[in-house]
C-alpha cells in the first residue's frame, strides 16, 4: 500500500537521514530512514513510499543493489532521487534509471524542490 | 697533489683510465704516424751513426760484414721489442677500457637493452635481465614482435603500445633520446611500471643510428605509492563531502526558527561549506588529473541555464552586486559539473580580488565556432599581491590550476582581458555542437 506522503530515506549515516527526516518533516512530508537497502528492502515490504531519497555507497546493501531488486521486485513506478557525494551524479542516477539527482552537499531548497516534484501534497504542517 | 706526491682525482678515478668519449677519429692516426715516425727516424739514425762508427774503426771488410750482419740482428729484435710494447700498450688501454665500460653498464641499477642494426637484442643488463625475469638466452636475439608477445608493453592507461611505437624502435628512425612511461607484464601477475628512454647511437651526426641505447628505469614502487597516495586522497576528499553535506543542511534547517543574528552566523557557515566544498572538488580533481583517471562526461549542454543557476548562488551575492550578461543561447559539447566547478573557480577567485560592493559579471556569449564564458570585476589595487603573499597552492591558486585542467580537458583555453577598471577572466571552449544566435 502507497503513501501519498511518504519520503523514505535510505542513507548510512543516520545524521543525513536525521537532517532530512527535520526538513522534509517541517514541509508536512512523512519520513522514514534505512541505512542500507536491505533495511530499506524491509521498509518498502512493510509499506511503499511515495519517493525514495538513496544514497548508492551503503554497506550491506548499496543503491545500485537496492534499485536493482526494487524494480525487479515492484517495477519502475515509485520515483527514487539519488542524493549522493559521488562526482557525476546525474551519471550515477542514469545508472539506476533515478527520476532526480541530488548532488552532496545540497541546498535544502533543492531537495524540498525535487521532493516537491515527485510527491504532490505534502500533509498541514503539525503545531 | 697529495703530500706524498701521488695524483687525486675527484672521486679517486683517474680519469686516464675511462674511456675517451669524445669521439675523435683523428686521435688514432695521430698515434700512428707519431709512432711510425719516431721509429722511421730512429732507425735511420741508427743506421746512420752505426754506419760512420763501423767505417771510422775498421778497414777489413770481413768484419764490417759481420758487425753490419749483427747490426741488422740488432735492429730486428730491438724493433721486435717495440713492436710489442707498442702492440701491447695499445691492446692493453683496449682492453682495460672495455672490461671497464663492460663493468660500468653490468653495475647500472636501471635495465640497458642495446638493439643492433637488425633491431634486435643484442645484449642486456643484469637489470635488465631481472626486471624483465628472463635470461640472457632468452632475450638475446629477440625481435619487437617478440617482445611484444612476451611482455605486452602498455601505456598507463591500459591501452597497448603497438611495437612500432616502443621509443627503442622510432630511435633508430627519429634519433632521440625518446622518452615514455610504460607498463610491461614479465610474467602473469608482475607488473612492471618503467619509464623507458632510448637513443639511437650514431658515429657521425645525420647517419643512421647503427644501435639503439634502451634505458629501463623502473619506478613500480613509486608509481605505486602515487595511486595509493592519490586513492587516498580521492577517499579523504569523497568523505569529506557528507559532514559537510549534514553541517550545511542543519544549518539550513536552523534558519526558519533563528534570529536575525543567528541567521547571519548560519549563512556564514553555508558559505564556507560552500568553500570547503568547492575545495574538495578541486582536490578530487586534481587527484584525478595526477592519476591520469580525470574523465569528462560530455553530453550537450545549454549554457544560459548553468550560468543562471551559477549565478544566483548565494555564496557570491552576499558581498557583490552579481549580475548575468547572456547573449543569444550558447551551447556546447561539454562536462556540465565540471565546466560548472571551472566557472565557480573563476567567480571565487574574481570575490578574492575585488572589493566588496563592487559589482561582479558573469557573462556567457557565441564567438564564432567558440563560446565564451566570462567573469568581469573590479580588482582591488593590491591583487597581484595576493598570489604572491598566500602562494599557488591556497584555494585561489587551486581553483585556478583545476579551472584549466577542466577547460584545457575540453579543448579549450582561459584568458585574461584588462583595462582601467576592471578584469575579465574568460573560458573559451570549442562549440562542436553549434551555436544557436
Amino acid at each position: 500500500m502507497s503513501r501519498t506522503n511518504d519520503v523514505l530515506i535510505v542513507d548510512d549515516d543516520p545524521d543525513m537521514i536525521e537532517v532530512i527526516e527535520l526538513v522534509l518533516h517541517d514541509a508536512g512530508y512523512a519520513t522514514r530512514g534505512a541505512l542500507n537497502g536491505r533495511q530499506a528492502l524491509d521498509a518498502v515490504a512493510a509499506a511503499m513510499p511515495a519517493l525514495i531519497v538513496l544514497d548508492m555507497l551503503m554497506p550491506v546493501m548499496d543503491g545500485w543493489q537496492f534499485a536493482r531488486e526494487f524494480h525487479a521486485r515492484y517495477g519502475p513506478h515509485t520515483p527514487i532521487v539519488v542524493a549522493t557525494a559521488a562526482e557525476h551524479v546525474d551519471t550515477r542516477g542514469g545508472e539506476i534509471g533515478a527520476a532526480d539527482v541530488l548532488p552532496k552537499p545540497f541546498e535544502v531548497s533543492d531537495l524540498l524542490r525535487v521532493v516537491a516534484r515527485h510527491v504532490q501534497t505534502p500533509r498541514p504542517l503539525d503545531a | 697533489m697529495s703530500s706524498r706526491g701521488e695524483d687525486v682525482f675527484p672521486g679517486g678515478i683517474d680519469p686516464r683510465v675511462l674511456p675517451d668519449m669524445t669521439l675523435r677519429e683523428q686521435s688514432a692516426h695521430r698515434v700512428a704516424a707519431t709512432v711510425t715516425a719516431v721509429f722511421a727516424v730512429a732507425g735511420m739514425v741508427w743506421v746512420l751513426l752505426t754506419d760512420v762508427l763501423v767505417y771510422a774503426v775498421s778497414n777489413s771488410r770481413v768484419l764490417i760484414a759481420r758487425i753490419e750482419n749483427d747490426k741488422g740482428w740488432i735492429f730486428i729484435s730491438l724493433a721486435s721489442l717495440l713492436l710489442y710494447a707498442v702492440t701491447f700498450r695499445g691492446a692493453a688501454r683496449l682492453d682495460r677500457v672495455r672490461r671497464l665500460t663492460a663493468a660500468v653498464i653490468r653495475s647500472i641499477g636501471d635495465g640497458v637493452l642495446l638493439l643492433g642494426h637488425d633491431r634486435k637484442v643484442a645484449y642486456a643488463n643484469p637489470a635488465a635481465l631481472k626486471m624483465l625475469e628472463c635470461s640472457a638466452s632468452e632475450l638475446i636475439g629477440m625481435d619487437v614482435g617478440a617482445f611484444a608477445k612476451r611482455f605486452r608493453v602498455s601505456y598507463p592507461n591500459g591501452a597497448l603500445v603497438p611495437p612500432e611505437r616502443y621509443v627503442s624502435q622510432r630511435a633508430f628512425d627519429e634519433g632521440g633520446p625518446l622518452r615514455y612511461k610504460a607498463i610491461l607484464y614479465p610474467n602473469d601477475g608482475t607488473e612492471l611500471v618503467m619509464i623507458s628512454t632510448a637513443a639511437g647511437v650514431r658515429m657521425h651526426v645525420g647517419e643512421p643510428a647503427m644501435w639503439v641505447v634502451s634505458v629501463m628505469h623502473d619506478i613500480t614502487d613509486s608509481d605505486r605509492l602515487d595511486r595509493i597516495r592519490d586513492h587516498f586522497f580521492a577517499s579523504a576528499a569523497h568523505s569529506l563531502k557528507t559532514p559537510v553535506a549534514i553541517v550545511k543542511a542543519d544549518v539550513q534547517a536552523l534558519l526558519p526558527t533563528a534570529s536575525p543574528r543567528q541567521q547571519k552566523v548560519a549563512a556564514s557557515i553555508d558559505r564556507q561549506c560552500d568553500r570547503i566544498d568547492r575545495l574538495v572538488q578541486n582536490l578530487l580533481v586534481l587527484a584525478r588529473a595526477r592519476s591520469r583517471t580525470l574523465q569528462f562526461h560530455q553530453r550537450e549542454i545549454a549554457l544560459r541555464p548553468l550560468v543562471e543557476r551559477i549565478a544566483g548562488e548565494g555564496v557570491w551575492s552576499y558581498r557583490h552586486d552579481v549580475r548575468l550578461d547572456v547573449t543569444g543561447s550558447p551551447s556546447l559539447h561539454a562536462d556540465e559539473e565540471r565546466l560548472g566547478l571551472a566557472i565557480r573557480n573563476l567567480m571565487y577567485e574574481a570575490t578574492r580580488l575585488s572589493a566588496a560592493d563592487s559589482p561582479l559579471t558573469l557573462l556567457a556569449r557565441p564567438e564564432g565556432d567558440r563560446v565564451a564564458v566570462g567573469v568581469r570585476y573590479q580588482p582591488i589595487p593590491w591583487a597581484d599581491q595576493i598570489s604572491h603573499v598566500y602562494g599557488e597552492y591556497d584555494d585561489i591558486g587551486i581553483g585556478r590550476s583545476v579551472a584549466a585542467t577542466i577547460v584545457e580537458g575540453h579543448g579549450g583555453s582561459i584568458s585574461e582581458d584588462y583595462d582601467e577598471a576592471q578584469t575579465t577572466s574568460w573560458i573559451r571552449l570549442p562549440a562542436e555542437t553549434g551555436v544557436h544566435a
